[in-house]
């Protein structure tokens, strides 16, 4: 018994093999984590060594040199950077997508081990470090306080760090810009001359001071007592009365010498959220943990917190990355309910019949259940990615039992008993239907084979599509006749009773569209030249306005984040800094009242986290990031208001450079906006700052471009103390010990450590800072010789001005300097690098010189490479799949004539909606081969049906066209209506999937209207002259015999 | 005893058995699938791309008042439906 047969005679076993299908789907889906991607690894390995005392370019020979040259062995890698500057070297290889980074973690460390003898003795051990996805922070919180400010750091470490550490899959929570407590010993060097002190004396009194010493047990009777000598500081005022010499027999006591001051360290960063002063709290996951369960878990225990604060402590969150998640991933099921919607309606038109029209859509849930039994097998999670498959699935799950049950009803309007009719018509069909599914199959199971990051994005698309194809083929040949058998009645034609008088108009209609039609290809059959050279004129006419449709990478999506950063000139303090950044805030609050948190924050944090390491930070520096509520509830875009911040940030003359990151850098992969690099590559430091620089105001003149900027910083102005190594010698001292005196007299000594309630402050001790503010203060220190004789540091040194370079970038082992750029508002990626490509033309490079566009337009270029092969296999397995089912190499071909106007549809829409062509646009016109050839499949499979029964070729084409229409029309409709809520893209973050809902929805209308009406004249002509060619054959024979 | 021979379209199946069944005709042999063309307009069923459907043919000997009761319904069954059942008789000389 078929499978078809057995599962009409056995309706019980097939509504409960289905029901269980359901039932685990549905249990699939409650367990299904949300995300915003599928799980994906940054391919990016670095390698970082520190050697301290060294400046940028003593780093790039000793360090990042010798290193770049052996990992450059390692496997897979693809492009290897570093940056060297003072005192160390940061080397990022970035692997192929889809490589086993473990192993590549491994081959590294061998390949530095292999170097580390070459190394200079006192640089560090490389440390090697992966980066992984869980280091973007999940949540952004900032804390700001007024008169708990001073105490913010301890306060929010007990009752805010500790008590979300303890929440499941939290990994670190680190806090920014939080006051630090120190105990600052300011010095006066003129009383420490005259007291004959040094700064180091001072240190080492300090800490012999600040001791416990445990002195051992004595045994007293029978008892055993410890014996010590606590002599820790109980407060930091004993300080103060700390004797450190005796001078004509009077104590001297380290008040008289210096201030003690108990208070906090000397900001190096200005930490303001919406002005206020404050702390910015990170809350980074555990590795394989899900954002939307933390971030719901974290932002659930904030108010039980913020009870246990003091009042004057407020709590805000700046960023929440699970928010951007679940909007995404609400809008995206609406769209899939509305694509729901519109294929039952679109069915419900056709048919005309509710039982059909039922039994048809039961197929949907069925199918579309299996792909969260698939994501919850593997692993997945539900995101935009498999979200969207079925959004785009959906309008396909239906074609093969409109087939089937079409087949149905034409046998029981034959007379056939239903039951009869389900297994017979199923077996007429059955095999045309999983050839049709063959070729979806075909275009979406190589989807899950490309490489790079659009492989990581388009696997779980193949996947799914393919699986709810194929289980919807299934149910079309088992559930579909099981339910027909059952449910359709022994009835010919429309009744039109009760609520069916609504489909009279609507069989009237349709009869006369079949009418028109049949007469359109009567004519068409007989003017073939003239359809075939409109039709190529159509064509070629297109392809012109492939030419005037802009290319970008990823669509933009507004998020609801703008991230900033605003560099003043170098050597700047942060002070000043601050002070830039309140008036940008004021600007940005009368300027943008729909942005909500305004976290800004200005100067370097000393904190070493990973999240650190990744932000480019410095006294002149200003991090902005911006919040704004759901694109829904405001009127300006994040890219018109970064536009206009933009011209905001070029009226304050401060401001040297500027980026401005609609999207927010760390929201990771696709929402960050697209950029432009032109890379100079050149050993000669000043030779490409110079060409970079002329590049840099020339492309900063292209009307597209803003936020233009070079990678590498001017040279740096410092002050060098250069010791003259004679005198030194004369006075009994070397270069080390001299250095160490500068740095602990400007830098500071950490003398001790100051003990309170389980926590350590540290005791420093510097020059008060009116003694450290000028140059001459610098020539004017006072060293000390092993015998105690006091030197001025100008007596055996000089103090220079140099110029350096902070740092030395490097791609694959050349040095480079870059011209970045990012894109003007609604300014596409392709149209910035035509300009600047042209630029480039009659550009005369100095020699040693070489150039390159990299940023976006990189990946760009790499996956739509990845796509035309994709492209090419597919329309070859196509092929292979159709002309194996028309054991013909010429049907498929008059089929793939279709394929050319689906490009002109993609086209024209993208062109008529102003939308670029994006690899999300691309992937829509790779998938509409599968989906227009299914038409032409259906329409050539019938004529061929007619003509092997004896129809003529014109008689034959015109009444399959004329049969033909409805399911052409049919199937095409539920496609397009299934795309169309993608297309219009209304939800939060659908922006990505807009294009490819634009593309197939263009490509579909235009490649169907044209299908019926060109596939029925190729096919003629190809059948005219399959005639002729036979005749000719005939006669041969006829005159041989 | 009379020999009929009938040869209809298989979605028919389950309706000719009933006929047998409901007539007490219990000895026959059947074809389950068989190719086969009307004389006049019936449509050619040759489980081919051009003509998907089948034939089954079914070959019972009954008594003679009841080959007449089994033609009867047989005709019934043809009213019904549009899809081709055809059915001939004819004596049988002998038998084991």
């Amino acid at each position: 018994m078929k499978i078809y047969e057995s599962s009409v005679r056995k309706p019980i076993s097939t509504i409960l093999i289905f029901l269980g299908v359901i039932v685990f789907g549905l249990f699939s889906l409650r367990n299904l984590a949300v995300d915003m991607y599928p799980e994906m690894d940054i391919p990016s390995i670095s390698v970082i060594t520190t050697y301290s005392g060294a400046n940028a370019s003593d780093i790039e020979t000793n360090i990042t040199r010798v290193l770049e040259d052996n990992l450059n062995t390692v496997n897979n890698l693809k492009k290897m950077t570093s940056k060297s500057s003072d005192n160390i070297s940061l080397i990022t290889l970035e692997m192929e997508w889809g490589s086993d980074l473990d192993e590549a973690a491994n081959d590294i460390r061998d390949a530095v081990n292999r170097v580390q003898s070459l190394l200079p003795d006192d640089a560090d051990m490389p440390t090697i470090f992966k980066f992984s996805s869980s280091m973007i922070p999940v949540l952004m919180l900032s804390a700001t306080a007024d008169e708990s400010y001073a105490a913010l750091n301890k306060i929010l470490d007990e009752k805010l760090v500790n008590v979300l550490n303890r929440i499941d899959g939290v990994g670190a929570v680190s806090l920014f810009g939080e006051p630090t407590r120190e105990i600052q010993v300011n010095v006066d060097p003129k009383k420490m001359e005259a007291y004959n002190l040094s700064v180091e004396q001072l240190g080492n009194i300090i800490a012999q001071e600040n001791i416990n010493i445990p002195s051992g047990t004595i045994d007293i009777g029978n008892n055993t007592f410890n014996v010590k000598s606590d002599r820790e500081f109980q407060s930091s005022d004993v300080l103060k009365r700390i004797l450190v010499t005796q001078q004509n027999g009077r104590n001297v006591y380290l008040s008289d010498v210096a201030e003690v001051k108990d208070t906090l360290e000397k900001a190096t960063m200005d930490e303001r959220v919406n002005g206020q002063r404050g702390v910015r709290i990170i809350v980074q996951k555990q590795s394989g943990a899900n954002t939307v369960k933390i971030a719901q878990a974290v932002m659930a225990a904030l108010p039980g917190i913020e009870k246990t604060l003091p009042p004057d402590i407020k709590l805000d969150i700046i960023m929440d990355g699970s928010e951007s998640i679940t909007d995404s991933i609400n809008s995206l099921s609406e769209t899939v309910m509305y694509a729901f919607l519109f294929v039952i309606l679109v069915v419900l038109f056709f048919l005309g019949r509710w039982r059909a029209t039922f039994i048809i859509c039961l197929t949907i849930p069925v199918s579309l259940v299996v792909s969260f039994i698939y994501l919850y097998m593997t692993g997945g999670t539900l995101n935009i990615i498999s979200l969207s498959s079925l959004s785009i699935a959906i309008g396909m799950v239906v074609d093969d039992a409109i087939v089937v049950l079409e087949n149905i009803t034409t046998h029981i309007e034959k007379g056939s008993t239903p039951k009869e009719a389900s297994i017979y018509a199923t077996n007429e069909v059955w095999l045309a239907v999983i050839a049709t599914t063959l070729t979806v199959v075909a275009v979406f199971l190589p989807l899950t084979m490309v490489s790079g990051m659009a492989g990581i994005m388009f696997r779980e698309l193949g996947w799914i599509v393919t699986l709810v194809v194929c289980v919807s083929t299934l149910a079309a040949i088992t559930l579909t006749p099981m339910l027909t058998s059952l449910m359709l009645k022994a009835q010919n034609s429309h009744t039109y009773k009760g609520l069916g008088i609504v489909f009279k108009p609507i069989d009237r209609f349709l009869d006369r569209l079949d009418e028109k039609y049949a007469g359109m290809l009567t004519w068409a059959v007989r003017h073939r030249t003239t359809v075939l050279v409109l039709s190529l004129g159509l064509f070629v006419g297109s392809l012109f306005l492939l030419r005037k449709v802009p290319t970008e990478f990823f669509p933009a999506s507004d998020n609801g984040i703008i991230a900033a950063q605003v560099q003043l000139e170098q050597n700047i303090g942060v002070d000043f800094t601050a002070k830039i950044a309140r008036q940008i805030d004021s600007i940005i609050y009368t300027k943008y009242p729909e942005v909500t948190v305004v976290s800004a924050s200005a100067g370097a944090a000393n904190s070493d986290n990973a999240f650190a390491a990744m932000q480019t930070t410095g006294s002149y520096i200003i991090n902005y990031n911006l919040r704004l509520p759901r694109r829904t509830e405001r009127e300006r875009t994040i890219f018109e208001i970064s536009d206009l911040l933009r011209e905001d940030f070029d009226h304050i003359p401060e401001i040297r450079q500027y980026t401005v990151t609609p999207g927010g850098s760390q929201g990771g992969g696709a929402s960050s906006a697209s950029n432009v690099k032109l890379k100079v590559f050149g050993y000669d430091i000043n030779q490409t700052n110079a060409v970079a620089t002329d590049l840099k105001n020339k492309i900063a003149a292209l009307p597209g471009t803003r936020d233009v900027h070079l990678s590498r910083d001017d040279l740096r102005p410092e002050y060098n103390v250069v010791f003259d190594r004679e005198r030194l010698a004369y006075y009994g001292l070397n270069s080390t010990t001299a250095s160490t005196y500068v740095r602990n007299r400007i830098n500071g000594l950490t003398a001790s450590k100051y003990r309170e309630d389980g926590d350590e402050y540290d005791i420093i001790v510097r020059y008060a800072e009116p003694y450290r503010t000028s140059f001459e203060d610098i020539e004017n220190i006072t060293l000390y010789n092993s015998a105690g004789k006091a030197i001025k540091l100008k007596d055996v040194g000089t103090v220079t001005e140099e110029f350096a370079p902070p740092a030395i970038e490097r791609e694959n082992r050349q040095r480079v300097v870059s011209v970045e750029a990012s894109l003007a508002d609604g300014v596409p990626l392709g149209q910035v690098v035509e300009e600047i490509n042209q630029l480039l033309a009659d550009y005369t490079v100095p020699d040693g010189l070489a150039l390159e566009v990299g940023g976006t337009v990189e990946d760009q270029q790499e996956s739509f490479g990845d796509l035309m092969t994709l492209f090419l296999l597919i329309v070859m397995l196509v092929y292979i799949v159709m002309a194996t089912q028309f054991e013909s190499f010429k049907m498929p071909f008059i089929i793939m004539f279709t394929l050319p106007f689906a490009f002109t549809g993609v086209f024209l829409a993208l062109f008529l909606t102003g939308t670029p062509l994006s690899l999300i646009a691309l992937i829509g016109a790779i998938m509409l081969v599968g989906i227009v050839v299914k038409n032409g499949i259906v329409m050539v499979d019938y004529t061929n049906l007619l003509r092997e029964r004896g129809s003529s070729i014109n008689q034959a084409v015109i009444n399959a066209g004329k049969s033909r229409l409805r399911p052409v029309l049919m199937t095409s409709l539920t496609t397009i209506l299934g795309m169309l809520p993608l297309a219009l893209g209304t939800g939060e973050g659908s922006e990505i999937w807009q294009p490819m809902g634009i593309a197939v929805i263009g490509g579909l209308t235009f490649s169907t209207m044209l299908t019926l009406l060109v596939i029925p004249v190729v096919y003629s002509v190809f059948g005219a002259t399959g005639l002729k060619k036979e005749r000719k054959k005939l006669a041969r024979q006829y005159n041989d015999d | 005893m009379k020999a009929i021979f009938i040869s209809y379209n298989q979605a028919l199946n389950d309706r000719v058995m009933e006929v047998l069944d409901r007539h007490y005709a219990r000895g026959f042999s059947k074809w389950e699938l068989t190719h086969g063309r009307g004389s006049i307009d019936g449509e050619p069923h040759y489980g081919s791309h051009a003509w998907p459907s089948m034939n089954s043919s079914i070959l019972t000997i009954v008594d003679e008042n009841k080959a007449s009761r089994i033609m009867d319904s047989l005709r019934d069954l043809d009213r019904q439906t549009t899809q081709g059942i055809r059915a001939f008789v004819w004596n049988v000389e002998d038998q084991l």
